[in-house]
């Protein structure tokens, strides 16, 4: 008798303590999966358990594919924490049955979470009752003339002050991107992106990425929106458009579990293109805000994706080498470019969408005639570096960026400590060295490059998070 | 002056290659199951055991820039976020934040993560802080020291930055900050790597004292002594001196390859000589057939097979002349130094110059190919697997790809051209062939010795100097090798076992005793027979096989003799000799023993190759690869049914041979059936044995088919198959 009265009072104060804990969440609102149970996984689970790879065929990035279950079936059970498979698992204690394996338990207040989470019927967000609705992203909805180029060129004005993140010294320049109406230059810096005059180098104008790192940056065709992707690495990552002229987040696409390394938008801006460490790339309608397709064919990260100038192509460029061309409306193979032997580093549409360029850390650079799928003129060991008296073996040759200009010159930077520019048929039309002769060890290359509007400037930020720019043309001359 | 007051007064910057790459190591993101697999693990390679360090510090910094290594926020490097485990990482958690493994990665990167300038000291010399441990049973770990020496003469303690390991867990254990502690009685190897080193300490955990009585045996020579010294400490007897049957029959096996006739049976028993041992042993060791047997295992070991298809260098003729070059030496009592010197230096002509098939036969290829026989060379001659090298530097040794590629050099050059008649190959060294060159980085590395720095003088055949270096007195490792096979041969085990795997962590048994041995070889200026006479006339050879209480589990310390199974073509001449029916080989003369028989073939000499098929059954080595493992020692099935009733036995017993003259006698029943055993077990039957046969013959004393049966049963005695 006493003894199941026991039982009974210890399960009432288990439970008991499970509610108290989901309500020290969030008094207000129910836990939900979205704001809450999914950063938990996001955190612990989905290296093993995510899009790219699915242990036990378990998939934890999604409300749908946590439903859905593992191959050894579902993991949770709505309403029972406590006869779901994740809560066993994740609070088992001996350490060998344990998930995550080998390494510390998921601390008890997220454990918690999971349980209220369970326990409180499964809501995917903080808008769902019971059974909810398709997921929702945050949409865009296009500019009616958004490839109809007129008005006055875009440009910053009056953008909110925002307090720059201390940083021990300037974070790499991973992004650079010019506007393609104005005398403006987007370049990324530690959860921010500057805005700058590609002739003085002067900072025009600051917008706050707390997402994380900025790794890509485009504008638009129009020079109105800049897409900027990026994120912290094995944590989070996303592709965000910004409104230039007054620095207003417009939207946000993705919801990675690593930073988005490669990304784009359509120059209809209907479509956002973002992959990375995942290894797929995913199109986004920016009206729907919904994924719209995911583009698996790659087999190592997405280093770098482009819409052609004339929306019809999206070009896709991986680690080891490979570049796909896919039907940029219905997501469909259309060729794969084969060529490079290590990892596409930047791949750039010529304005005339005739021609694709790539480089990457085979040394290699190549025009790529689309239409046939064949090099027109390739230059390789584009940026060699100087070879070191007694130096053998083989010497870190990467190109790593690529960027058109407006009139078909092609600039590009390397592991050579130089930026070059290169006519249309190959030729090399300029030199620009960056290095600094140090002798402290630590060597300083130009990560990102791009041409002014204009073409009168080029200009290329460095591994040391500095910008360096170079007039190539005398301004006001066209052509 | 100023300048060094100004520089000690900074933090110190830690180097990549002496602070920071030793965390990669000891953490182990850099071992073959993570990040230093070839491949890389989820897309970041590092080089195994971090032979590689520029490549390493280009993937770590300058690959992916801002991720892994993030100067800008230091705490944010995806390198010190994976390892505390703060976001997902396959490998998990290796360390905390407040562990100083993540304080030495924190201020590199937060120095801005310099690769090193100049020339960073290196690491010279590895040391523990005691190279023996003692446990009683139950004893308290003890804590190991590792001491690294740089070249520029400092030193430092490295145990937070070394890995630990044992051979043998169910004897001690170590753990990851080098605590030893005792598990069971018996001796192995703790280790600690460091660097490219690894170096070891002797554990013994003792067997409880009571109820030990060490019998102390006499010593007959020095080999008794190292030995009884060692098992002495170990708590282990050894076990009886074997009797004058026992010893008869292991010996004449061990050294003429075959069990005593009855004649050699009665002489030896009957003689009342105190030292009739060692004159048995002399009078073996002057056997031609000692030299053939030894000739035997050298040709088995160089790989010797003919073919008879002419465009590659190893025609038959090629393996007769090798052959016969190698039973020369033997026969001459040529000292092994010599020997091998002949081999290593030697051009000409396939056919006329035995010793040169050394590159024709030891790699059995259509091409001359430099690594494999580099690799093939050192394991033969030196017992030391350096072909690890190639990709990495040896993980469990002190072989560098250095070493490799430049003793690699030593035989780019080696060719072979056609001779004046089809079957003909001109081997000679090409002296304008390119030496080796690294893998890492394409430099080229001139033929170097192992574990010397700088190499021989160039301009001219450098196989002069390998011979002259190899085979030179003060080499211990060649005299070692030589030692630890022959003690091997003679004793089932070698003091390193397997023999042809010697590397730091897997070291001699009894340490003494191999050097002793070596030193033997080296003062008897590498004689083979006063090493074996020495052995032989040792009271550890001689020592039964049957185990007492105290070292029935020792398998490692020769407290006793092991029992072996013969080598197949050993099986078979004791089957001919005890049968006295002749078997003949195709290919060769009429009396060819088979420890003198080599695979002839029809076809090219690539691939296995047993020959006769009673050698693929009885394990004889294929000559497939340079292993002492390709000689099979273990009990088949198939080689009982062979026995059983394959043709070798049955077609030998009693129509013709040793049972029909015996038959032919018409001896009375006992005489007969001790008659037989001392034929074939050379031993008397127990009275026991004698009864229990006495039934089988029945009322016709000379009934042959009762003989016969017997006959058949002792040949097919697991005593007779083995050697005890």
């Amino acid at each position: 008798m006493s003894l199941a009265g026991l039982k009974m009072r210890c399960v009432v104060a288990v439970f008991l303590i499970c509610a108290g804990l989901a309500q020290a969440a969030d008094p207000a609102k129910p836990v939900n999966f979205e704001q809450h149970v999914a950063p938990i996984f996001k955190r612990h689970c989905v290296q093993c358990h995510g899009e790219s790879k699915q242990k036990a065929g378990l998939d934890l990035s999604s409300f749908a594919s946590v439903s859905k279950g593992g191959t050894g079936g579902a993991v949770v059970v709505a309403g029972r924490s406590s006869a779901s498979r994740i809560v066993e698992v994740i609070s088992a204690s001996d350490p060998a049955e344990r998930m995550p394996p080998e390494n510390d338990a998921i601390p008890n207040d997220q454990i918690a979470t999971i349980r209220a989470w369970i326990d409180g019927g499964l809501r995917q967000n903080a808008g769902s009752t019971v059974a909810p609705p398709e997921a929702n992203a945050m949409t865009f909805t296009p500019a009616a003339n958004a490839t109809k180029l007129d008005g006055p060129p875009p440009m910053p004005e009056h953008l909110p002050a925002i307090g720059r993140a201390k940083t021990m010294r300037p974070f790499p320049v991973l992004a650079l991107a010019s506007s393609p109406r104005a005398p403006l230059v987007a370049a990324a810096s530690f959860e921010c992106i500057d805005f700058v005059d590609p002739a003085s180098r002067n900072i025009v104008g600051t917008i706050a990425f707390p997402q994380g790192e900025p790794h890509v940056l485009r504008f638009s065709r129009s020079g109105r929106i800049l897409l900027a992707a990026g994120g912290r690495p094995v944590q989070s990552g996303a592709a965000v458009l910004f409104d230039v002229t007054s620095g207003k987040h417009l939207a946000e696409f993705g919801d990675e579990t690593d930073a988005v390394l490669a990304a784009d938008l359509s120059p209809d801006e209907r479509k956002v293109a973002l992959g990375g460490s995942g290894r797929v790339v995913k199109l986004y309608s920016t009206e729907k805000g919904k994924l719209e397709h995911t583009l698996i064919k790659h087999t190592d990260w997405i280093t770098s994706v482009a819409f052609s100038p004339d929306g019809k192509l999206l070009a896709t460029g991986d680690r080891i080498g490979n570049i796909h061309l896919w039907d940029a409306q219905s997501g469909g193979v259309v060729l794969p470019l084969a060529e490079h032997k290590g990892a596409i580093r930047s791949l750039t549409w010529r304005s005339d969408s005739h021609v694709l360029a790539s480089c990457g850390e085979d040394g290699l650079i190549v025009w790529w005639d689309v239409a046939k799928g064949w090099p027109a003129t390739s230059r390789a060991d584009a940026h060699p570096p100087a070879r070191p008296e007694g130096y053998y073996g083989k010497i870190a040759n990467g190109v790593l960026d690529a960027s058109f200009g407006p009139t078909g010159e092609l600039v590009t930077c390397g592991r050579d400590q130089a930026v070059r520019v290169w006519s249309n048929d190959g030729r090399e039309l300029h030199r620009f060295s960056i290095a600094n002769g140090s002798t402290t060890g630590i060597k300083v290359f130009p990560t990102r490059v791009a041409m002014s509007f204009d073409g009168t400037t080029v200009i290329a930020g460095d591994s040391a998070g500095r910008l360096h720019s170079w007039q190539v043309k005398k301004p006001g001359k066209s052509k | 002056m100023g300048d060094a007051r100004i520089l000690a007064a900074e933090p110190v910057v830690p180097s990549f290659r002496r602070d920071v790459m030793p965390v990669f190591f000891r953490a182990g993101c850099n071992a073959g199951t993570c990040h230093g697999s070839a491949r890389g693990k989820d897309g970041f390679m590092l080089s195994l055991f971090g032979y590689d360090p520029r490549g390493d510090y280009e993937r770590v910094v300058n690959e992916m820039v801002g991720r892994r290594v993030n100067t800008a926020v230091p705490s944010q490097s995806l390198l010190l976020l994976k390892a505390t485990g703060a976001v997902s990482h396959t490998g998990g958690k290796l360390f905390g934040r407040e562990s100083e493994y993540y304080r030495t990665l924190l201020s590199w990167i937060e120095a801005s993560a310099p690769d090193d300038v100049g020339q960073v000291p290196s690491t010279v010399e590895v040391s523990l802080s005691t190279n023996r441990l003692l446990f009683e049973t139950q004893g308290k770990p003890v804590e190991l020291k590792v001491t690294a020496r740089a070249s520029d003469g400092t030193s430092r303690d490295v145990t937070k930055l070394a890995r630990f390991f044992s051979n043998n867990e169910s004897v001690a254990k170590i753990d990851a900050d080098g605590r030893v502690t005792a598990v069971g009685s018996g001796d192995t190897h703790v280790f600690a790597r460091f660097s490219r080193f690894t170096v070891g300490a002797e554990v013994i955990v003792l067997p409880p004292e009571k109820g030990f009585v060490w019998p102390n045996p006499p010593a007959i020579n020095y080999i008794d002594t190292l030995v009884f010294d060692r098992l002495q400490k170990l708590r282990i007897a050894p076990s009886k001196l074997c009797d004058d049957e026992t010893f008869l029959r292991r010996v004449t096996l061990d050294l003429v390859a075959r069990p005593p006739t009855v004649a050699e049976y009665r002489a030896f028993m009957s003689d009342t000589r105190s030292n009739k041992r060692t004159l048995k042993i002399d009078a073996l060791l002057a056997d031609d057939a000692f030299a053939d047997y030894w000739a035997a295992l050298w040709a088995e070991q160089l790989r010797v097979i003919g073919g008879n298809y002419a465009p590659v260098a190893t025609h038959v003729k090629a393996a007769d002349a090798f052959y016969q070059w190698i039973r020369r030496q033997m026969r001459l009592n040529r000292p092994l130094n010599e020997f091998v010197a002949e081999m290593v230096d030697a051009s000409g002509s396939n056919l006329t110059n035995g010793p040169a098939n050394l590159y024709t036969m030891l790699v059995h290829k259509p091409q001359f190919e430099p690594k494999a026989f580099a690799a093939d060379f050192s394991q033969l001659f030196l017992g030391v697997q350096i072909q690890c090298a190639e990709c990495h530097n040896h993980p469990f040794d002190r072989w560098t790809q250095d070493d490799y590629y430049g003793f690699v050099s030593f035989f780019t050059g080696m060719k072979r051209k056609p001779g004046v008649e089809p079957r003909e190959r001109r081997i000679y060294y090409d002296m304008s062939a390119a030496p080796a060159k690294h893998v890492v980085d394409g430099r080229p590395m001139p033929a170097k010795v192992l574990g010397a720095i700088d190499p021989v003088p160039g301009g001219g055949d450098p196989r002069t100097a390998l011979a002259q270096w190899l085979t030179a007195p003060e080499n211990a490792m060649f005299s070692r090798n030589l030692a630890n096979r022959i003690w091997a041969q003679l004793m089932g085990r070698g003091v390193i076992e397997p023999v042809d795997d010697v590397r730091a962590t897997n070291p001699p048994v009894n340490e003494p005793l191999l050097d002793a041995l070596s030193h033997h070889l080296v003062d008897s200026r590498f004689h083979l027979r006063s090493l074996v006479r020495e052995i032989c006339n040792s009271r550890v050879y001689q020592l039964s096989a049957k185990p007492n209480a105290s070292n029935r589990g020792d398998t490692r310390q020769f407290s006793h003799a092991h029992l072996r199974r013969l080598r197949a073509d050993v099986l078979l001449d004791s089957v001919v000799t005890v049968t006295g029916v002749p078997r003949r080989f195709s290919g060769f003369p009429d009396g060819t023993r088979a420890i003198e028989y080599y695979p002839r073939e029809s076809g090219d000499t690539e691939g296995p190759h047993f020959g006769e098929p009673f050698f693929a059954t009885f394990g004889r080595s294929s000559r497939a690869t340079v292993c002492a493992s390709e000689t099979k020692r273990e009990p088949t099935l198939s080689q009982t049914l062979h026995m059983a009733v394959g043709d070798t036995v049955r077609e030998r017993l009693g129509q013709s041979g040793e049972l029909k003259k015996r038959l032919d006698a018409k001896l009375k029943p006992d005489a007969m059936i001790e008659e037989l055993y001392i034929l074939v077990l050379a031993r008397k039957p127990s009275a026991d044995e004698v009864a229990y046969l006495r039934a089988l013959v029945g009322k016709d004393e000379n009934d042959a088919g009762a003989y016969e049966d017997i006959f058949w049963s002792l040949l097919n005695s697991t005593e007779f198959g083995f050697n005890h």
